[in-house]
């Protein structure tokens, strides 16, 4: 069956095309989504929009200006000289349109007749699709040979070939699988020991029982998929926006892990119970200072819920009737009325109207709510209708997300505006439909999507346009993605020290805050909804990752792990804990144990303002064995220190100071010292500043490791590599690592050239370098 | 050409260019929208940001000196120093200025520049809505200006990032993610977006190998890379354009580190002379970097005395010692820059601008009709030295110098009023008017607009912006 051409049959739904006007213009004439649409927004919109647009004429659609105003039809398809628009623009016989502002150039209005000319075309990836009921029914599925039949999908997917007479592409190799598919359900790529395992055995349905045990792991997949919903519901970690943004992680981390039904997810996320860990999403990224009206908290609650669970983007519609899509201002008002504590006015451009907002869903015939109700119960009423088997679009959302999320392009594309043309209107339906029957399950369809065969096809390049399905589309390793496969090479993974005390743990990239290697990688500062990663490779990137510090560091960290040469980490003789303004804690004596040198550390654990922390030690003394001791201040450090007076919570205290964050060491060779004792001293703040001091000292005898200071309990997300007794054992374990394959012979003999004979540290980081750069890394296949 | 454009098909990568073009735009990818294009009077913008809010009473618009004395009623306090004649008749500056003063005939001093008033005041935020045009938050990710210029002229030499970002270190505390917000290119996607020299002395370190590597090793690391990569029996991994770009990107990176160009970050190649002229500091090497920069070909280049909450342009306490020590770090190397532009011919195309996200008073905190809540609490009179000085933050009215790249020489323009408030009393310029008229003089159109999410984003809010006709030559 496979490379089976299908008979030469012109598509229905070609013709259905063809009747609604919706053809494919030529490369070079205009188009009105891209050319024209924006040009009359900026030029014409300001005055022919809204309810009462000018002279009766609107100029959104294509279909506005057939119907055109008051002088009749504003476009004559075909005749661009003859039509109203390009007469009125050019003022060849009336007064020149825009009244007021610059004219249209003679290119714009140049294109503008082309179009005309040329029919007035809208391009088939503009077609709207709001003619999908708003409720869902699964269509009945197509027949389809044996081998397409197995999965839902495949059914349809078949139809589909059969309808554009796509060959049939046979689906990639085992390896290949095996590597996209756990990237994409936890992100990381096979373990060299399960990937054999896999390839070796020869069972029936060992793609589905590979799906099946990956999307068991709650852990692994929760740790891959937070990301994802961290960048659309812009929740972070240690960021900060004056006003304040709550983080959700810890609700949403378990919401991941429990694979809580979605319905009950988003529920919980528009109405949020108090203590519950959800109520950062409805909170919005708020800045201290005025905030213009399409910007308030509601407003925000409003943009981003309708964009996020039902691909509306309101964004337009927050200011004004919107130019692009159907949405009005009214519309956004009455949904960001369901978050707002007390009454809103409607605001147009910056002017507030004589109108009061009602709460009222996008979505009328899905309820209603007392215009008097309670904020909760207008929170409660929208997760209702937001969530109501009834609202369809709310379904079909979430599966074209999880669609492009795992075949690198959406069923419907933006995937932010579900108005717009499915490729495939069953297959988006049919998704949603099982969906809401199955109870919302997340896990469900991803089980479904990644053992169908569609799934499983050949990388398409992405050559069409407009699009045609031919298999998932290439894609390049998120940012965390790229640093964690590292970690799973070398073994080296980042430790996370906790803002609150306590021992560090080893952690995946999304647990820490971005970096520029990060950023350049398309991790987003989430300071807005991200729906979508960039995925550009691009020059300063690059050098991000020819020169930039943090791979190089990772790298030159990850080398001495593989071959055994990193030191361990040196424990602390002390460690006072996390610390606040005003502290001063005994860090009681210890024996130095024969030490050489001292080394005094004053950390930052992430204060709201680290530049105007005061702190330093007191009562530092140094205890010989006759019992006599010295204070440390008289000894001579490795750099200057000052000591002074700071006011702690209940009294002053003399102590030594170095700025902060800061390090000293103090060289006790040869002077007979056996003891050591201190305080940490850290200045109260002033009542009216926030400065909220977060601090940790630290003492060792021993040099310590930056990003290791404290013990670390638990294991690395995924066990660490066992040392390679060889180089090519070692070689081996990185092809597997990085590739998923068995490096050949010629790699090998390069490899082990550029590692060195024997291999060096400093060999092995270059050859680390050259595979995390390499496409076959980067990329899935 | 190096070998790795020997070996590559040359119409296999333009049609695959041209199908990823198609992709772009059907992916809704910022899309340059025709505009008019008005005649470009310079190629180059070094923008001198002076972060925290300077002061204008105490630097470039003098008011009424008065000498601290104990006990002096902080109101009638409007300047702490004298005011100082320039090259020009009708330009007074104040005392610590003295270099700059010297260069007023060659550029335009604007008194009436009117930022946002965002309420309660927050210096990222200022900063973000002056950089961007923009106020926080947006539905969109704004692009910084420098993002905007970039994208829409592209570099000027291609071996030098076309936005380089100098000076400013972006883990700050409490405002780094407010700060990382706008040192964005935003939506026009992170290609556009900034080369960082957090600091200006450690330039060179910006294109050099990584720590722990020598030259030699670096050109042996990528020489192996690639035989390694020819050695893959993976012929075809990725799409040919997709693996086309990322290996054309690694070799752009190379090309940069190894080029001419780069020897532009190397301040050690100046002389002592000349570096002593410049170094007062991360700010004053970073004009000495701009001018290397602007010579090797860049196209924008912003130079910024660094923000950190209640340091350097961010006077509270002590304000009148903390503006001199400020004035010390700016002056010699501004009127410097100015000069060895000038001396190289290049001054003509380049426009230096200088701004910062508002002024100071010692009294008002917002705007004279609108004050906000107080951030710092000012005395009745002045009993220490602490008090004497510029303590609160001043929406009304800021100053800004223009030189080169068209822009009239000796100018003064704009004034403010001799008593407080010193409101704006002639020819205000807001932040979208004093972006038109950079946008104008880099040949690009006030209007101009990116498609993203189906609607325009003009490079000046709405494309209203007004270039001051008056400020060009």
């Amino acid at each position: 069956l496979q490379g089976l051409k299908i008979e030469e049959t012109m598509p229905r739904y070609f013709f259905a095309l063809l009747a609604a006007a919706v053809a494919l213009p030529a490369a070079g004439e205009p188009e009105f989504t891209h050319d024209i649409q924006p040009l009359l927004a900026a030029k014409c919109g300001a005055c022919h929009s809204g309810a009462k647009p000018q002279a009766g004429l609107a100029v959104h659609t294509r279909d506005e200006l057939m119907k055109g105003g008051a002088s009749g039809p504003a476009i004559v398809p075909g005749n661009g000289a003859s039509s109203l628009i390009v007469m009125r623009v050019s003022g060849a016989n009336s007064a020149r349109m825009p009244p007021t502002g610059d004219p249209l150039t003679t290119e714009q209005i140049e294109t503008l007749r082309r179009w005309i000319d040329g029919g007035a075309k809208v391009a088939a990836a503009a077609a709207q699709y709001p003619a999908a009921s708003l409720s869902l029914a699964a269509p009945e599925l197509p027949q389809a040979p044996a081998l397409w039949s197995l999965n839902p999908i495949d059914r349809i997917v078949y139809a589909y070939f059969e309808r554009w007479k796509t060959e049939l592409p046979a689906v990639v190799s085992d390896a290949q699988f095996a590597r996209r598919v756990y990237l994409d359900l936890w992100g990381l790529s096979p373990a060299p020991g399960e990937l054999t395992a896999f390839l070796a055995t020869a069972a029936d349905g060992k793609r589905t029982a590979l799906v099946e045990r990956l999307l068991a792991d709650n852990q692994l997949y929760g740790q891959h998929w937070i990301s994802f919903w961290n960048d659309l519901l812009r929740n972070d970690e240690g960021v900060i926006y004056h006003g304040g943004r709550a983080s959700i992680t810890k609700w949403l981390l378990n919401a991941l892990e429990s694979n809580k039904r979605y319905d009950a997810f988003v529920s919980e996320l528009l109405n949020p119970t108090a203590d519950g860990g959800a109520e950062g999403f409805l909170a919005g990224v708020n800045w201290r200072g005025d905030v213009s009206a399409s910007q308030t908290p509601p407003m925000q609650a409003a943009m981003n819920s309708a964009q996020v669970f039902l691909g509306a983007n309101l964004k337009c519609a927050a200011c004004h009737d919107s130019f692009v899509s159907r949405w009005k201002l009214r519309q956004t008002y009455g949904l960001a009325s369901f978050f707002s504590e007390g009454p809103m006015k409607l605001v147009r451009c910056d002017v507030e109207l004589e109108e009061r907002a009602e709460p009222r869903f996008l979505f009328p015939e899905l309820g209603e709510v007392a215009i008097d109700a309670t904020l909760a119960e207008r929170r409660q009423a929208a997760a209702r209708m937001f969530t109501a088997p009834e609202n369809g679009r709310f379904a079909r959302t979430v599966m074209n997300r999880l669609w492009k999320q795992l075949l690198g392009r959406g069923i419907v594309e933006p995937v932010d505006d579900m108005d717009a043309e499915p490729w495939s209107r069953e297959l988006l339906d049919w998704l949603a439909a099982d969906f809401v029957q199955n109870g919302y399950d997340l896990k469900r369809t991803m089980r479904l999507i990644a053992t169908s065969r569609a799934y499983q096809l050949p990388a398409d390049a992405g050559v069409d346009a407009p699009y045609r399905f031919r298999g998932p589309r290439v894609r390049r390793l998120s940012a965390e993605q790229f640093v964690d496969g590292i970690s799973q090479v070398t073994g080296e993974w980042r430790v996370l020290i906790p803002r609150t005390a306590g021992a560090g743990s080893y952690a995946r990239e999304w647990r820490f805050k971005s970096s520029p290697l990060t950023r350049a990688l398309g991790r987003p500062i989430r300071d807005q909804v991200y729906t979508e990663r960039e995925t550009k490779a691009t020059t300063l990137q690059a050098l991000e990752m020819v020169n930039g510090r943090e791979l190089s560091r990772m790298l030159w960290r990850g080398a001495r792990k593989m071959l055994g040469q990193l030191p361990a980490a040196p424990a602390p003789l002390m460690d006072s804990g996390n610390l606040g303004g005003g502290a001063l804690r005994a860090l009681a004596r210890k024996p130095l144990g024969g030490a050489r040198r001292l080394h005094l550390l004053i950390e930052d654990m992430e204060s709201y303002d680290p530049k105007r922390v005061v702190a330093g030690w007191a009562d530092a003394y140094l205890y010989r064995a006759d019992g006599s001791r010295v204070a440390l201040a008289t000894l001579a450090a490795d750099r200057k220190f000052t000591v002074g007076s700071i006011q702690t919570r209940d009294e002053p205290a003399e102590v030594m100071m170095a700025g902060f964050p800061s390090q000293l060491v103090f060289d006790l060779e040869d002077k007979g010292f056996i003891e050591f004792e201190a305080k940490a001293a850290v200045q109260a703040q002033p009542s009216a500043v926030g400065i909220l001091p977060n601090l940790r000292f630290f003492v060792f005898t021993e040099e310590p490791v930056p990003d290791s200071l404290v013990a670390v309990t638990g294991e690395p997300p995924v066990a660490a590599p066992a040392r390679a007794r060889t180089t090519s054992e070692l070689i081996d374990g990185i092809w597997m690592r990085a590739y998923g394959r068995r490096p050949s012979v010629q790699e090998v003999a390069a490899a082990e050239r550029i590692a060195g004979r024997p291999v060096s540290a400093a060999g092995l980081e270059d050859l680390l370098w050259s595979v995390f750069l390499s496409a076959e890394y980067q990329f899935i296949p | 050409m190096n070998e790795l454009f020997h070996k590559l098909d040359r119409r296999h990568f333009l049609k695959a260019s041209a199908s990823a073009t198609l992709a772009a735009v059907a992916s809704g990818e910022a899309r340059l929208l025709a505009q008019s294009k008005p005649k470009a009077t310079a190629d180059t913008v070094i923008l001198l940001w002076m972060a925290g809010g300077m002061a204008q009473t105490e630097t470039f618009d003098p008011k009424r000196y008065t000498p601290f004395e104990p006990g002096i009623e902080s109101k009638a306090v409007l300047s702490t120093f004298p005011q100082i004649d320039t090259a020009v008749d009708n330009i007074k500056l104040t005392a610590g200025l003295e270099r700059i003063a010297r260069v007023m005939d060659r550029g335009a001093l604007v008194r009436s520049h009117r930022v946002g008033d965002l309420g309660f005041i927050l210096h990222a935020r200022h900063q973000y809505h002056w950089h961007t045009g923009y106020t926080p938050p947006q539905t969109v990710a704004a692009p910084h200006i420098g993002a905007m210029i970039a994208r829409t002229l592209g570099p000027k030499n291609p071996d030098m990032p076309a936005f380089i970002d100098v000076g400013q270190n972006l883990e700050i505390g409490a405002e780094s993610d407010s700060l990382k917000a706008f040192h964005t290119a935003g939506f026009l996607g992170t290609e556009y977006g900034p080369f960082f020299i957090p600091r200006s002395s450690d330039a060179m370190t910006a294109v050099q190998p990584p720590p722990h590597m020598n030259d030699a090793r670096f050109r042996a690391r990528y020489a192996n890379y690639r035989a390694l990569m020819e050695a893959s029996p993976v012929a075809r991994e990725g799409s040919d354009y997709q693996r086309e770009s990322l290996r054309r990107s690694i070799e752009n990176a190379h090309r940069l580190l190894n080029s001419p160009a780069a020897k532009a970050f190397d301040l050690s190649l100046e002389s002592k002379e000349t570096v002593d002229e410049y170094n007062t500091g991360q700010f004053g090497l970073g004009c000495l970097l701009a001018r290397r920069l602007a010579e090797a070909g860049a196209r924008f280049v912003e130079v910024t005395t660094e923000y950190i909450p209640f340091r350097f342009w961010d006077t509270h306490e002590s304000g009148h010692q903390r503006a001199a020590a400020m004035k010390e770090t700016i002056d010699r190397p501004i009127a410097r820059l100015i000069l060895d532009l000038e001396e190289r011919g290049l001054l003509d195309r380049t426009l230096v601008v200088m701004a910062s996200e508002f002024g100071r008073d010692a009294m008002i905190e917002g705007k004279p009709d609108r004050t906000v809540k107080d951030q710092v609490d000012v005395p009745e009179r002045m009993t220490e030295i602490k008090h004497y000085g510029m303590h609160r933050h001043f929406t009304e009215a800021g100053s800004v110098l223009l030189f080169g790249g068209g822009i009239k020489k000796g100018f003064l323009y704009g004034e403010t009023a001799p008593e407080r408030p010193c409101r704006i009393v002639k020819e205000p310029v807001t932040i979208e008017d004093l972006h038109a008229t950079i946008f104008q003089a880099m040949g690009i159109a006030a209007d101009t607009s990116y498609l993203v999410e189906k609607r325009p984003f003009y490079v000046t809010k709405d494309g209203k912006g007004v270039p001051v006709v008056e400020l060009f030559a």
